[in-house]
């Protein structure tokens, strides 16, 4: 048997897999998009584009905007703190480089819900920190405190590949940078950051895609004010029971984020295809 | 601010800094960066180190200290709908560890060594689920679930778990496997080998660490998962984030930062676990690049 067809043989039951339990649900979901609700709010397939049409009603446009609004203001404060924490473990992180790495990845192994649920009884209106001052701020129902949340949710996912791309950076590059009468800032601008600038981008994606369809964060730390496309869609599949125009949703979202998955993917399997060789 | 981040020792900046002399990686150290590190650090824990030390609190309150006591532990523990949860939490991640680590070895294996049309189709099938918002996969998982008229329950949730922790598993095993170099699977096969032997005696052994390490990590991300659990889950028993989400949404009772507390020492044991089994393996490499699937660079 040759190599070729042995190795494929391992694809089988994989993707087989994820043929079924992914690809398919993805067409049951584009399906029931054109579909409608009977009387008693069963799904019926169909062909129409009425729950497309409520998507982009002018009621909606709104949630739609600051769902990518707080999505890329969480991709930026991410972007803000992250580099520098990526910057300092790979450069200055030493021997404690392995040490700096786990403590930043192991606040996200502690439930996302317990977390935001600590910002809630530290900050809430009767919470730790204005039981302490005695005030009354209100730091929680704001759209701040959903952003917040969604950078502590994602930040992880900021800081690996930017610390990965300026790890296998070579050092003395910097300092060569330097010899050369760079100041820091140009040093910064045309050595360190032309070379991070995968793992930037790559970050980027990975904080922006989870945060558009999060709705764990405007539910528990937003006010009726604050919610994002992912509550409306949770609405849909769970309270009010209408599931074509959740799906709708659903496929509108994923539409828009495809533009920015196929990015990444693209270089991620360009990655992989030089590793394997 | 800009001087702070990297001063130039080439600068002529005053003060006698002795540059030169000290090993390079920290000659320039810089005292801005440093503090906000440390400052980054500090928001990052005080959330939790709060939920852990709440846990241990005697009185009901959330926001007084007011003494040791393990009584939200005992009230966890002799609850019999949470000690369920627990179980049903455990027993999803278990049994999600063990499939998704099958399937995605094989996968991973067949990505590396077969060039055809099918493995790039299945190397995106693979991919997108890592990027896809979990909102997505919960709400089609539910979709396909009641159409096929599977009823939601413990089996629902272990199988959209399995979907969305393959892809974890192969790309973890993937880089590890192509780190390895051929020539003893070559040997192998110049002696006598099967194409199957070679795989199960010489690549299988070859990729333990990392099978197991991808496996670990399943295991935490299968035990916190919310969103998918929360769109598959039946009536009862619900897995421990479900629950979560229902006292936080209605009404929390102090038995939520034990819970909090307990689900996090279970997570970081199998990280932990995770990152030091390449050691026992007598490597030298790091688990955390195994992790990473950074081991090829």
């Amino acid at each position: 048997m040759n190599e070729n067809r042995f190795a494929s043989s391992f694809l089988v039951p994989g993707g087989l897999w994820l043929l079924a339990l992914f690809v398919v649900p993805l067409i049951f979901l584009l399906a029931i998009s054109f579909g409608h609700t009977d009387d008693l709010g069963e799904a019926i397939y169909g062909f129409e584009l009425t729950n497309y049409e409520r998507v982009f009603d002018a009621d909606l446009i709104p949630v739609l905007l600051r769902s990518v609004g707080f999505a890329l203001a969480t991709v930026v404060i991410c972007l803000l703190i992250g580099y520098p924490v990526a910057y300092y473990i790979a450069i200055y992180g030493g021997r404690w480089k392995n040490v700096l790495l786990a403590l930043v990845v192991l606040p996200f192994f502690v439930n996302y819900l317990i977390r935001t649920y600590a910002w809630i009884a530290m900050l809430g209106d009767d919470g730790l920190v204005n039981g302490l001052f005695d005030s009354s701020i209100r730091f929680i129902n704001t759209p701040y405190a959903v952003i917040g949340g969604l950078v502590y949710g994602f930040l992880a996912f900021m800081i690996l590949p930017i610390f990965a791309s300026l790890d296998n950076m070579d050092r003395s590059l910097i300092e060569a940078g330097k010899d050369l009468y760079g100041g820091p800032w140009q040093t910064f601008r045309h050595v360190t950051l032309p070379h991070s600038i995968q793992g930037v981008l790559a970050g980027s994606v990975l904080v922006f895609l989870p945060a558009v369809g999060d709705f764990v964060s405007a539910s528990l730390l937003g006010g009726p004010e604050d919610v994002m496309v992912g509550n409306l869609i949770q609405q849909q599949f769970q309270a009010s029971d209408n599931w074509p125009f959740g799906a709708a949703l659903t496929v509108v979202m994923m539409a828009f984020l495809l533009i920015w998955m196929s990015l990444y993917l693209r270089s991620a399997a360009r990655e992989a295809r030089g590793e394997a060789v | 601010m800009s001087t702070e981040v990297a001063p130039s020792p080439g600068a002529p900046t005053g003060t006698a800094r002795p540059a030169r002399t000290k090993p390079p990686k920290d000659f320039d150290r810089p005292r801005f960066l440093k503090a906000f590190v440390g400052l980054f650090f500090l928001v990052l824990f005080v959330p939790i180190v709060l939920v852990i030390l709440f846990s241990f609190n005697s009185s009901r309150s959330l926001q007084n200290f007011e003494g040791f006591s393990l009584r939200w532990y005992q009230e966890f523990f002799e609850s019999e709908s949470l000690r369920d949860s627990l179980i049903a939490s455990v027993e999803i991640a278990l049994i999600t560890m063990v499939v998704a680590t099958v399937l995605g070895t094989l996968l991973a294996y067949g990505l590396v060594r077969s060039r055809t049309r099918w493995s790039n189709a299945a190397n995106v099938m693979m991919l997108v689920p890592l990027v896809t918002p979990e909102i997505v996969a919960g709400a089609s998982a539910l979709l396909l679930f009641t159409q096929i008229g599977l009823e939601l329950s413990i089996t629902t949730i272990i199988l959209a778990h399995i979907t969305f922790s393959i892809s974890y598993v192969t790309v973890v095993v993937r880089a590890r496997l192509a780190s390895l170099g051929r020539e003893v699977e070559s040997a192998a096969m110049d002696l006598g080998a099967t194409r199957w032997q070679t795989f199960r005696l010489v690549t299988l052994p070859a990729l333990w660490p990392a099978v197991l390490a991808a496996g670990l990590l399943v295991f935490a991300l299968s035990f916190d998962d919310f969103v998918l659990s929360f769109f598959t889950t039946g009536e009862s028993p619900q897995p421990l984030p479900v629950r979560i989400w229902t006292q936080i949404r209605f009404g929390v009772r102090p038995t939520i930062n034990a819970i909090g507390t307990f689900m996090l020492v279970i997570s970081v044991l199998s990280i932990g676990l995770a990152l030091l089994l390449p050691r026992l393996f007598g490597r030298k490499e790091s688990g955390l690049k195994v992790l990473l699937g950074r081991e090829a660079a």
